[in-house]
């Protein structure tokens, strides 16, 4: 199974969910996901680590999430464990270079991530107690 | 049972130097030495590196002394600068919200916290005496859906104090040898509220290994015959799970994502070998204009959940319940291994302890609809708002919030608003807003000085402790 990308596991857990990963850019773009009755079928891609630009998708219980920056402690780390929902932070593809850098500018990192991930078909695996992983679903 | 205890009371063992929770040091003002990790041993390097007796247990006496040495001053600065580092390095990597401006309206608020709240807590202390405030504290013994917890309390010296300090120190706006008597009045208000609620001569939960067990007995007494059993698995337990995680949601959000929502105290170990967390989630404050969909969802202000652990079953190595009241556990996740809950309604912030009911779990359904819609409806007003106005209604969320428990509660409150100008924003702050996106300096300085504990700098030694001047150029 290829792996796309890992990051830091929010919190260990046997679920194992699969779905289409969907960037969320603005509230707008989430506002319409919930809107579209189908946050079901995704896997969501996020910029940040903060839990409020997420809120609506949260509390209508989305699949699975993966974060470009933020660790377990940020408060999306926190939330995602408290609704059981894995979600995989500070993600990057572990055959490239480039990594997040807090308070650096992170521009085209995330331009390489979101280009990576979003559209594909995934599995989030988050199992381990450290390490999470964003697996290519054929 | 208790031969099988997990092995988190290892941590509460005199020698034991606990976990580490993270990769990351700290080196803050000690360079040249070693440095700092997080966690219990953590607490005590930090304590043995202090000139003063003002990180052990202090007694009545010495926090009704008004004044603090500049040595006493200098550790609770270096304490309270790795605490922070402690609690928040990690969630600092979370970057840009996507909604809320955060990191540009906590650096405004830091620097308006210091600036402004001197006047108004020196007016509080004069108005009701230090012993007053010290009772203030003393009075979240014995109370649930309570703002005067560990995070509101913490923030009056970490946050007015600590961060608001280092912020104008990196803006360049004032220096080391400055606001000696002002830093006292803030650090003094914190020690007293603190010492008064812990009673244990204590005033923060790191220099107890994370515990915050400020509940009597004879209180939680009157609580837990609420408890519900819940077997993992079950409906009722994703009903309950559901529950806590939306309402701390809302919790969050009408926080504007910061931690002022939230209260947890604990781990109070049962006789069962169990532990419980008592955990407040304050989802519609009053004060704020935007919580006013929160009323129309009929949300109370505070719902507070009894949490029920089996240690034992989890192979719970460390619980933390931190200065800012979240709880954190290796292994992470704890929520399986919920065994027994509870939850209670405090519908508005002084609503008497007499009149909080529970709510059986069976019956939560509507009041997680609710909460889901004042959710939303809170989600779409707020990407509604400008940039300016996330981020003025967020220095609010900071700057009002982190003492308005307290005033409320010295009676106080009424008076800050209409002598002391409570709600205005301070003109030097007004014009920080242009300065503090040039250069990164919300965004990449200030996190900077603030996590690395470089913005810290200590009184110099021989200060005056009533130097109160802000310097010009």
């Amino acid at each position: 199974m290829t792996v796309l990308a890992e990051g830091y596991n929010a919190f260990e857990t046997p679920k194992s969910p699969t779905g289409v990963v969907k960037y969320l850019g603005d509230p707008t773009a989430v506002i319409a996901l919930i809107s579209s009755g189908k946050l079901q079928d995704h896997i969501i891609l996020a910029q940040g680590g903060t839990t409020t630009f997420l809120s609506p998708a949260l509390t209508m219980g989305c699949l699975g999430v993966i974060t470009l920056s933020g660790a377990p402690e940020s408060h999306l780390g926190i939330l995602s464990r408290e609704f059981q929902i894995p979600c995989i932070m500070t993600a990057y593809q572990p055959n490239t270079e480039t990594r997040y850098v807090t308070g650096g500018n992170n521009d085209e990192h995330f331009k390489q991530m979101i280009a990576a991930l979003d559209g594909k078909k995934v599995r989030l695996k988050c199992d381990h107690h450290d390490v999470a992983q964003v697996l290519l679903e054929d | 049972m208790i031969d099988h205890m997990a092995g988190y009371l290892k941590r509460y063992e005199p020698d034991d130097n606990g976990l580490r929770f993270q990769d990351l040091v700290y080196q803050g003002n000690f360079k040249g030495m070693e440095p700092v990790p997080d966690g219990i041993l953590g607490d005590k390097i930090m304590r043995q590196r202090a000139k003063s007796k003002v990180l052990e247990k202090v007694s009545h006496q010495d926090v009704l002394r008004d004044n603090f040495t500049i040595d006493e001053l200098n550790d609770l600065n270096n304490y309270l600068a790795w605490n922070i580092w402690d609690v928040l390095v990690m969630r600092a990597t979370e970057g840009v919200s996507g909604m809320i401006p955060r990191q540009e309206y906590e650096i405004l608020a830091f620097m308006h916290e210091f600036y402004r709240w001197p006047e108004i807590l020196r007016m509080t202390n004069d108005e009701v005496g230090a012993q007053a405030i010290i009772d203030i504290g003393k009075s979240a013994r014995r109370e649930i859906g309570t703002k005067v917890n560990c995070v509101h309390d913490w923030c009056i010296g970490a946050v007015g104090f600590g961060m608001g300090r280092c912020g104008l120190l990196a803006l360049e706006v004032i220096k080391p040898q400055d606001f000696v008597e002002e830093s006292n009045i803030i650090l003094k208000f914190m020690q007293r509220v603190l010492w008064g609620k812990r009673q244990d001569g204590y005033i923060l939960n790191s220099q107890d290994r994370y515990r915050c067990l400020i509940h009597d007995q004879d209180f939680l007494d009157t609580l837990t015959p609420q408890l519900e059993e819940i077997e993992a698995g079950s409906e009722k337990h994703d009903a309950f799970v559901r529950f806590n995680a939306t309402a701390e949601l809302l919790a969050f959000l009408d926080h504007y994502d910061c931690r002022l929502g939230l209260g947890d105290t604990g781990p109070y170990p049962l006789p069962d070998g169990k532990v419980l967390i008592v955990r407040d989630l304050f989802c519609n404050e009053e004060v704020y204009h935007w919580s006013d969909v929160c009323d129309h969802e009929k949300v109370p202000h505070a719902y507070t959940m009894l949490v029920v652990l089996d240690a034992a079953k989890m192979g719970l190595e460390e619980i933390r319940v931190n200065d800012i009241s979240t709880t954190f556990t290796r292994p992470k996740n704890y929520i399986p291994y919920i065994t027994a809950g509870a939850v209670f309604v405090r519908e508005k912030w002084n609503t008497p302890m007499s009149e909080v009911y529970s709510v059986p779990i069976k019956d939560l359904a509507p009041r997680l609809h609710g909460v889901q819609q004042a959710t939303l409806k809170l989600y779409t007003k707020t990407s509604r708002m400008s940039r300016r106005q996330l981020i003025t209604n967020g220095m609010y969320d900071y700057y009002i919030e982190m003492i308005l428990p307290h005033l409320r509660l010295a009676g106080t409150y009424e008076k800050a608003c209409k002598e002391y100008d409570f709600w205005e924003i301070d003109h030097r702050i007004s014009d920080y807003y242009y300065d503090i996106t040039k250069r990164g300096f919300a965004q990449a300085t200030v996190p900077q000085k603030i996590f690395s504990g470089e913005g810290y700098l200590p009184f110099p030694d021989n200060v005056d402790p009533r130097r109160s001047k802000y310097f010009w150029d």
